[in-house]
């Protein structure tokens, strides 16, 4: 079966178009408010539509085509670009998109310095808002633009954003992260930068002094977020971003300093590969478990069993449109359980690429256990499988027949019925001789 | 001589004897076809179906004995039940019923008759009964003669006491154990009467398949030795019932060893303890009694007596010790609260909570025995006059039976073989002196007697023969213990003095005159056994033959109405959810849905993990927040409750709800607390009066979640409690209601999976219903240091 799968993997990638795809689908809905020009992301979305993706635009407030028909989400993926729009056509709430992302829909929502329907769903997501009007402003580096255009430095974070791009332009609302886990913090704001309403000095003590009465964790410096990544149970991404600009192509051809291209256009890119699954998105192909020196998997296991457990993880290949076996994940574990962990074990890539294995010995406590892979990793699809084996004591016949401990016993049981066909025998051959003597000690 | 009536003389003994044989056959073939038949109201009334608990896992258990065979089933792991410990079922049961089962559908199947498993199982209780009935009869025969056997046969085979464990569809053990601990212990007494090795080990392999069959053969393991402890202190020892107890001690422990269930506890625990003993101070009789036999100084003698006890209290100090050191399990909590029945409630909860190890109520040893109850003490004095080996038996078997199943309502089942052998005894002696023909010659004065007198005084309806019986002429013991029965029928008191204080009247002339007194007192007699008959009918209709499963109420009209709520619930869950979901209840339902909705459960009727109760029990007596995290361990996609509150059903989970509470305090006394589900007045409430841990227990919101909509507006009543639920019922977050049966009496709720974004549910719940969230604040990681 996986012979065969890799036989047939490159064909299909032969045959499929050299570009781009998502491994959930390609269809998208761009929710574009009117007042956003949609040539104005001329860039962005064409490079979507290079890549493959079917843009479908639609304003907010108009009612077709719908998110959800019948209960199925009708895009893979939804761009909503709306940031200031307060009112949304019927169905399109914070609830529906939430009911989305459950249905494996991946999100790019962006936000504003505006109180909107949005803002109060990215509470929803565990990021907190600054106050409504409160925007980032930095004002280092020197520059000419205003105070709330800012260079932010792109670090490659977790593999998502490519490395050494250079400084992408923001301008938009930071988020401070709660503690949600599934929280994937794709762009820090610059240590300099904060959030306040007014952008002249005026205002300067007023920022200081709720600094100091709020602490450090105040909206400013390297914690607040600008592009906000959210990974859902289900796998369903979701990203935030601060300011919907960052994405238009203003800001992609605005130069950093004198002939140097920002890092928008790769950035946004990037963010768009993430949140749609193209990029470090993982799944557990195939989980077979057997004994060692055996093929086929059993419907339960013995106590003290020797088990081997394999796992075939693959990488989606964007450029390809394939699965690819991928053997990168060095931290695997594979836990073997029963209500709590009774083995837990590094689950190590083996020779054959894209498999991982491991043997060890079943504990010797019967139950109904689990093998459990629970690999969740920021940034990487979670890996998640569960096997139920039950495992069971040893059979009837499936104990040692002789145990050297009982030697005592067997020794006792054998002289006792020796000792007895010698009283029997001596009994019977000393009847006849002494018929009195016998006769005697017979009556009590 | 003169009779009463004339006897026709020209018969030879032989067709007598014959003719009384043949009799006896029909007779008992007939007690065999009422028993029978008497147990069939469960299939008529409701149809062929596996009744209460215990019985469906049986049924399950034995279809995979049928299907897989005996290996398999021996061999079988369960890891369905007590999810995720799964049961070891074959070491963990007693498998003589489903063996039973096994062979009788193979010998079938081998015979060409395609018998359904199921059928087997319903009527295999029915079956056996008929079995009982014949045992009781070779049981009674031994005591006295064979009309009182067919008399013991008769009231064993329609007793309810015996027959609420045994209709139809009742398929659990007591339903093979009864006929085998009659049979063991007539095998016992023919042994012991006989002092043949051959019925020794007959009662040691009847005693195995006992073993095999019941966890209640340690009431065997008890009683034998008992009976051979009372006959050596007696002074009765013999060869005779040396050979039969050794025979049957060493051949009936070793095999019984071989169920894996019972194991090394015959030479481990207390309870088996006595018959070790007892075997052991009848080799020292023996050898002190062969001993005899060679020296015959009387001092001696004395002196072996006396090392004899002593060596008996070296040995009951060497148990002690051993008991002590752990070398021998000590006394189970069953077995305690057998001795104090408040014991269970203190210290082991989860014992008490079965309401039939509750002890016994006064009424039902009326409703269970009826009039056998009454003259049941008249057959035990009978016995007293005899008083041979046998009968010294039934007297301790009366004793400790009466005494149990006063403790325990489920031993009332013990108690039934015992009174229906004393009751036939003392009715058949009723019947033998008033249907003997043959008159007292009268040769002296009527002098009333005080014994008659004060029999007369206690029952006028005696009176006549009693006052006339003190003038006949002596015709020795039957007369006097035709007094003495009649005398006990109707009062204990004046029984026991007939029966005691025969001597001083001995002399006088005994016994009844003319067909009057006879007729009257057969007549009552008779019209005794008509009620009886009738009362047995109408009890095992109306009382017994409920399958549980199936509820029947009637209509206005007077038609009957099937309340099928469980079978309703249990094909939802079978029919609508995936096959491994793990179905989390209270442990009384576990067996029901294993067997007939065929899914995982986490606890059920074996109730052989404490802990893992108490976790259920935790987890449906906490609030959602705390149960959650533990439904989500255990995997527990559904979980099922019993609610009787719209049709008035009183055995549903709230009224068991204390139960639960206490058996998670046992294990976690620091988060449950009994007292915080009560009212600070003491009072069980669930209207708006409830304590608030009462409200917010996951039990409390799943049986009322969306109750007080029912009634569209109007009041809300629970009619099982009689008590008004509050109009705004609870809310669930963590679960969603799956299904609620037709009448509300089985409600299931399916358990949510996390969040995907990883909220937790309430706060998921409130934002779906568009509630507002609270503005957070960026956590602060760090304070400035001022």
């Amino acid at each position: 079966m996986r012979f065969l799968r890799g036989l047939l993997l490159p064909l299909v990638a032969l045959v499929g178009f050299a570009c781009a795809r998502s491994s959930t689908g390609d269809s998208v809905l761009v929710l574009l408010d009117p007042s956003l020009k949609r040539d104005n992301f001329s860039i962005f979305f064409g490079d979507l539509e290079k890549q493959g993706y079917k843009l479908t635009f639609r304003s907010p407030k108009e009612a077709e085509p719908q998110i959800i028909k019948d209960d199925v989400a009708q895009f893979a993926h939804v761009i909503v670009f709306s940031p200031n729009t307060k009112s949304y056509g019927a169905d399109i709430t914070p609830q529906s998109l939430v009911t989305l992302l459950n249905k494996n829909t991946n999100l790019i929502l962006a936000l504003s310095t505006k109180q909107t329907p949005l803002s109060s769903l990215a509470a929803e997501f565990s990021l907190i808002l600054p106050p409504p009007g409160t925007p980032l402003i930095s004002h280092f580096p020197q520059r000419d633009t205003p105070a709330t255009v800012i260079p932010v430095e792109a670090p490659s974070v977790e593999s998502v954003i490519s490395p050494n791009l250079p400084p992408v332009w923001f301008s938009g609302v930071p988020q401070a992260l709660g503690t949600n886990p599934l929280l994937v913090p794709l762009l820090r704001a610059p240590s300099q930068s904060f959030a306040s309403d007014a952008d002249s000095d005026s205002g300067a003590d007023v920022v200081f002094e709720a600094s100091e009465k709020g602490g450090e964790g105040l909206w400013a410096g390297k914690q607040l977020s600008l592009v906000t990544g959210f990974q859902a149970l289900n796998n369903a991404r979701a990203t935030w971003v601060g300011g919907v600009e960052m994405f238009s192509d203003e800001y992609i051809k605005k130069e950093i300093s004198k002939g140097k291209e920002s890092g928008n256009r790769q950035f946004v890119r990037d963010v768009a590969a993430w949140t749609f699954q193209e990029s470090q998105v993982l799944r557990i192909d195939s989980v077979e478990h057997h004994r060692v020196n055996e093929t086929l998997p059993q419907e339960v296991y013995t106590t003290n069993d020797r088990v081997t457990y394999e796992a075939y993880i693959s990488k989606f290949n964007p450029e390809l449109d394939i699965w690819e076996p991928y053997s990168g994940i060095k931290d695997l574990q594979l836990e073997f359980t029963m209500l709590d962990p009774h083995i837990r074990t590094a689950l190590l890539p083996s020779s054959e690429p894209g498999k991982y294995a491991v043997t060890f010995r079943v504990p010797d406590r019967h139950g109904v256990f689990k093998f459990v892979i629970n690999h969740k990793r920021k940034g990487l699809t979670y890996l998640e499988s569960s096997t139920v084996v039950p495992v069971v004591p040893p059979r009837h016949d499936g104990y040692p027949r002789f145990l050297s401990a009982a030697w005592p016993y067997y020794a006792g049981a054998f002289s006792t019925s020796g000792a007895f066909v010698l009283f029997v025998a001596l009994w019977l051959a000393g009847d006849e001789r002494e018929p009195k003597k016998g006769k005697g000690s017979k009556a009590e | 001589m003169p009779l009463a009536y004339s006897l026709p003389s020209n018969l030879s003994p032989a067709t007598v004897a014959n003719t009384s044989s043949l009799l006896r056959i029909i007779a008992l073939s007939l007690i065999s076809g009422a028993a029978i038949a008497s147990r069939l109201f469960a299939v008529i009334n409701f149809e062929s179906i596996i009744h209460e608990f215990d019985p469906w896992f049986n049924y399950r258990a034995t279809k995979v004995l049928a299907e897989k065979g005996f290996y398999e089933f021996w061999n079988w792991f369960d890891p369905t039940a007590w999810y995720p410990l799964g049961r070891v079922v074959g070491g963990t049961i007693y498998p003589g019923l489903m063996a039973t089962s096994g062979v009788i559908y193979n010998v079938l199947h081998a015979l060409h008759l395609p018998v359904d498993i199921r059928n087997i199982c319903v009527l295999l209780a029915p079956g056996f009964s008929a079995l009982t009935a014949w045992s009781t009869y070779m049981f009674t025969k031994e005591m006295k003669d064979e009309s009182a056997g067919l008399l013991a046969a008769a009231f064993i085979g329609i007793a309810p006491g015996y027959i609420s464990r045994s209709v139809a569809g009742s398929y659990d053990n007591e339903a093979i154990a009864i006929f085998l601990l009659m049979f063991t212990f007539y095998c016992w007494i023919k042994a012991l009467k006989t002092g043949s090795a051959f019925f020794g080990t007959l009662t040691a392999l009847f005693y195995f398949y006992m073993v095999a069959a019941w966890g209640g053969y340690a009431f065997i393991t008890n009683m034998i030795p008992l009976h051979a402890l009372t006959l050596i202190l007696m002074g009765r020892f013999s060869s005779r019932l040396y050979v039969a107890y050794s025979s049957w001690y060493a051949i009936g422990t070793l095999s019984s060893m071989q169920v894996p269930f019972v194991g090394f506890q015959p030479v481990r625990t207390s309870e088996h303890m006595a018959a070790l003993g007892v075997f052991g101070l009848l080799q020292i009789v023996a050898f002190a009694g062969m001993v005899r036999t060679h020296v015959s100084s009387k001092q001696f003698q004395s002196i072996l007596y006396s090392s004899v006890i002593v060596i008996g209290l070296v040995g009951a100090l060497a148990f002690g010790g051993l008991t002590y050191k752990g070398w021998i399990a000590p006394w189970t909590g069953r077995f305690y609260s057998l001795w104090d029945t408040g014991y269970a409630k203190k210290y082991i909860p989860i014992i008490a909570s079965v309401s039939e190890h509750q002890p016994t109520a006064w009424p039902s040893f009326f409703m269970d025995l009826q009039f056998l109850i009454f003259i049941f003490p008249a057959g035990v004095v009978l016995c007293f006059r005899e008083l041979r080996d046998e009968h010294v038996f039934v007297i301790i078997y009366a004793l400790v039976a009466s005494y149990f199943a006063g403790v325990m309502v489920r031993l009332m089942l013990t108690l039934t073989p015992v009174v229906c052998v004393a009751a036939a005894v003392a009715f058949s002696s009723l019947l033998d002196t008033y249907l003997d023909p043959v008159e007292p010659a009268v040769s002296e004065a009527v002098v009333p007697s005080t014994e008659a007198d004060s029999a007369a005084a206690a029952s006028p309806a005696s009176g006549s023969s009693l006052g006339t019986d003190a003038a006949a002429p002596a015709t020795g013991k039957k007369a006097k213990k035709a007094a003495a029965t009649e005398s006990s029928a109707s009062g204990l008191a004046s029984g026991l003095i007939a029966a005691l204080s025969p001597s001083d009247k001995s002399s006088k002339p005994r016994g009844i005159f003319g067909l009057d007194t006879r007729s009257l007192v057969i007549f009552n007699a008779f019209g005794m056994l008509l009620f009886f008959v009738l009362h047995c009918t109408y009890v095992t209709s109306s009382a017994y033959s409920s399958p549980s499963v199936v509820l029947a109420s009637t209509n206005p009209d007077g038609s009957q109405h099937i309340i099928d709520d469980f079978r309703e619930a249990y094909y939802w869950l079978r029919q609508n959810t995936p096959e491994d979901a793990v179905v989390m209840s209270w442990w009384d339902y576990g067996y029901q849905i294993a067997g007939m909705a065929d899914r995982p459960t986490l606890v059920d009727n074996n109730t052989w993990n404490n802990t893992h109760i108490a976790t259920v029990g935790k987890a449906m007596s906490s609030t959602e927040e705390v149960a959650y995290p533990i439904l989500r361990k255990h995997d527990v996609e559904y979980v099922l409750v019993i609610f009787g509150g719209l049709i008035g059903y009183s055995g549903d989970d709230i009224n068991k709800f204390l139960w639960m509470v206490r058996i998670a305090q046992g294990v976690w006394p620091d988060e449950i607390q009994e007292p915080n589900y009560f009212t600070p007045k003491g009072e069980y409430r669930i209207d708006d009066a409830a304590p608030a841990t009462m409200k917010e227990s996951l039990m409390y919101k799943m049986s009322y979640y969306r109750f007080a909509e029912l009634f569209g507006g109007q009041q809300a009543v629970d009619r099982v409690r009689g008590q008004q639920v509050p109009k705004t019922g609870p809310t669930l977050d963590h679960l969603d209601e799956a299904f609620t049966s037709e009448n509300w009496i089985v409600r299931i709720y399916q358990v949510k999976k996390e969040d995907p974004l990883g909220r937790d549910l309430k706060s998921a719940n409130a934002f779906e219903q568009g509630k507002k969230r609270k503005k957070t604040k960026p956590l602060a990681r760090r304070k400035a240091v001022v």
